[in-house]
């Protein structure tokens, strides 16, 4: 009986310790997260992001990632992740609510603002997760051993924290529209205008970076000193959008503490310095950088020697130039004459000064023996720079080779694909609508070459006979083979393939145009 | 159960087919009754709300993000109409003459006409230069709706739950989340833009999950029949 009457007195007398109250909210957070895990569609969403992550780790095309472009890769798939955990938070926070047990909480000591606080913090395992997938694929894409480049832990930090930005955002929206409707329409909203809209944006000044993900994509990675990205100005911009909106959250259901008021200050502080100081544009120093890199490469690229030729790469893709020489060394070892033993300069380019979406073509160079590479490499990369070497080596330089539109052309797509293990499916990738009968443009790091399709057979012909016998050939006809004024036709015959059906076409020879 | 909803003798089948109009006149007042208006209100208004944003920007309309935004209003549809087929009193409806297809199909036919308005109002909200051509977004937004619509069918018929509405316009929202954007391969891409040279090859694709839907929707419309069935699982 006295314990009875000894209990309420105390629990009434003196406030419980706000210790006691952070370990109610402590509960709630670790409650409504093992809730939020348990979600069948967050925990589809959650798998199928892992099984997304494994898959781009594991295709065989990316085999030479630039990590200046991978950390901008992990941002946009978690915004996935981020729309079902705003979603089910969401519901989360208005579940009280739709089964009216609303009342029931009055009583508790755990006040209103207080159990938006759990709610908010629910979401912070959420985007731990992310950050662990995040970190993985990342670590997985620079353990690869084409791995070039560098990351930035900014652009790294954005998939999670748009994890948070949304999750926050989710309960916000509880706290302001008791609707169970209010958070699809924003779902919708947020997944087509930001998930599915990214790709058509850019250019539009500083508005652009006020969007969570700016994923900013070329094809042709850049050497991460010309990104000029505010990636780490962005994360704190969103580190402070995902605090403002948790701690309006947290002010709406009624928390007006001089601390919430305080913290929000804080977080609006955050966000505005962050938004600022990303609106610069791109940095002067940048601009000029990437004017330097793309006019006067050498000024900043080091010269390795492999065998006989020189690989001109920017800092970064130092590691690369053993890559390219294997190539070199394959396609020279089937050419016969001089250029068997030529010396060759490879020189890594890029075309920065249009800014990170925009990949112009590149020039050839008229300069006798020079190679063009880009920067990216691995896939398809690799044969269009095996034709760029063989349209050197039988042309004399790039400009000469890529007008070659002569029975050369069968030469130099032997000596391009001829050492390769498989020489047809390169043959149909290295051309442009992926055919191996009837002319086509065949792709090149610079302009590209056509070829006819009495040419297209012969060489498919080529590809088909045994390798050392065509090598032979080649060697003993080197000069012919290499002189314009030869003839389809007594290319094929020197070669020892049969004429074709069909009496060569009577435009096979000539360049049209 | 059964002998209620069997098939009846032809006496009573003639004498049906002139009543038919007058049940379904009878139906109409109850059926509009029970319709989830709230539901069909809230996702319509945003659903416009969605198409009217390009209004609000000043400068030019971006197309990409016009034709997006109509797409996102079709889905706003599609989640309102997830909760058409939510009736809490199906247990007891089971065994009316009437059939749950011709019930199913009241409620549709009501909410079409609202429906095709509400979709005229929308594409003519969209800035008129940046509008893409209204027939293949007409296509698109019919196949989501309809496979809305299917889905709720199908929950319906395979579920024992009287208002599946919320879990059909989640998972409606997850596979919109998901499947145009990780899970479909390039070559099967739903969402492209108007100048891309798959724009109608993907509305081939579109056609194809319309044509499903209305299958499925159609398959799934019966009332669902569990004689046979153990009573302990019915009970469930």
């Amino acid at each position: 009986m006295s314990t009875a009457l000894e209990t309420p007195a105390r629990t009434v007398g003196q406030d419980p310790e706000p210790r006691r109250r952070w370990a109610a909210v402590a509960a709630l957070a670790r409650f409504e997260a093992r809730e939020l895990r348990l979600q069948l569609s967050f925990l589809g969403i959650a798998l199928l992001y892992v099984a997304w992550i494994v898959w781009q780790c594991t295709r065989g095309t990316d085999d030479y990632p630039a990590l200046q472009d991978v950390d901008r890769d992990t941002q946009s798939v978690p915004m996935l992740v981020g729309l079902s955990v705003m979603l089910w938070v969401n519901r989360a926070v208005l579940r009280s609510h739709r089964h009216d047990t609303e009342r029931h909480f009055g009583v508790l000591v755990v006040e209103p603002w207080r159990r938006t606080v759990g709610h908010a913090l629910s979401v912070v395992p959420a985007a731990l997760f992310v950050a662990v997938c995040v970190t993985v694929q990342f670590t997985w894409e620079s353990l690869k051993s084409g791995a070039v480049g560098h990351g930035s832990p900014g652009e790294l930090a954005v998939g999670p924290l748009t994890v948070l930005l949304f999750g926050e955002l989710g309960v916000l929206l509880g706290r302001l529209v008791r609707s169970a409707f209010a958070a699809p329409v924003l779902l919708v909203l947020l997944l087509f205008t930001q998930v599915l809209g990214t790709s058509a944006s850019g250019g539009g000044g500083w508005t652009t970076w006020l969007a969570p993900v700016v994923t900013e994509t070329g094809s042709r990675p850049f050497p991460s000193d010309l990104l000029g990205r505010p990636a780490a100005w962005h994360a704190l911009y969103l580190l402070g959008l995902a605090l403002s909106v948790a701690v309006l959250a947290v002010l709406a259901a009624g928390g007006r503490s001089r601390t919430v008021q305080a913290i929000l200050a804080g977080a609006l502080a955050l966000t505005l310095v962050g938004a600022v100081a990303q609106s610069g544009g791109t940095p002067a120093a940048t601009v000029a950088a990437r004017e330097r890199d793309s006019l006067t490469p050498e000024k900043v690229q080091s010269c390795l020697e492999h065998g006989t030729s020189t690989y001109c790469a920017f800092p970064e893709w130092r590691g690369r130039t053993a890559d390219w020489a294997a190539v070199v060394h394959r396609v020279q070892g089937l050419a016969g004459g001089a250029a068997g033993g030529e010396r060759l300069t490879v020189r890594q380019r890029i075309d920065a000064r249009g800014g990170l979406t925009d990949s112009p073509a590149f020039d050839p160079s008229a300069v006798p023996g020079r190679v063009t590479v880009g920067t990216a490499w691995g896939g398809n990369r690799v044969p269009e720079f095996a034709v760029a070497v063989a349209s050197v080596l039988v042309a004399g330089n790039e400009k000469a080779g890529s007008a070659v539109c002569d029975a050369r052309m069968v030469t130099i797509m032997w000596l391009a694909l001829g050492a390769e293990s498989d020489p047809m499916t390169l043959f149909r990738h290295v051309r442009l609508d992926d055919s191996v009968t009837g002319s086509a443009i065949v792709l090149a790091p610079t302009d590209p070459l056509a070829m006819t399709a009495e040419q297209t057979r012969i060489v498919r012909e080529l590809l088909k006979m045994p390798r050392y016998a065509v090598t032979a050939r080649v060697k003993a006809h080197w000069s012919q083979l290499t002189s314009p004024k030869t003839s389809t036709a007594r290319v094929a015959e020197l070669l020892g393939v049969p004429a074709g059906p069909v009496a060569t076409d009577p435009d096979g020879d000539s360049c049209e145009g | 159960m059964r002998g209620l909803t069997a098939p009846d003798t032809a006496a009573d089948a003639t004498a049906r087919t002139g009543g038919t109009y007058a049940v379904i006149l009878a139906l109409v007042p109850p059926v509009w009754r029970t319709l989830p208006r709230t539901a069909l209100a809230v996702c319509g208004g945003s659903g416009l709300l969605l198409a009217g944003i390009p209004r609000l920007q000043s400068g030019p309309p971006d197309p990409w993000l016009c034709v997006n935004l109509l797409r996102g209003a079709a889905l706003m549809l599609g989640v309102g109409l997830a909760f058409l087929l939510d009736d809490p009193a199906r247990h007891t409806t089971a065994t009316v003459p009437v059939r749950r297809p011709l019930r199913s199909a009241l409620r549709m036919a009501l909410v079409a006409p609202g429906a095709a308005l509400w979709w005229t109002l929308a594409l003519l909200l969209v800035p008129g230069r940046a509008r893409p051509p209204a027939g293949a977004l007409t296509l698109e937004a019919a196949a989501i709706a309809v496979t809305a619509l299917a889905v709720a069918s199908a929950a319906v018929r395979f579920t024992e739950r009287t208002e599946p509405g919320t879990a059909v316009a989640a998972g409606l929202l997850v596979t919109a989340m998901t499947v145009p954007t990780v899970l479909l391969p390039e070559r099967w891409a739903l969402l492209v833009a108007v100048h891309d040279p798959h724009w109608a090859a993907a509305h081939e694709r579109w056609a194809v999950v319309l044509t499903a839907a209305v299958l499925l929707c159609a398959l799934c419309c019966s009332e669902p029949v569990r004689f046979g069935r153990p009573v302990r699982l019915a009970r469930r």
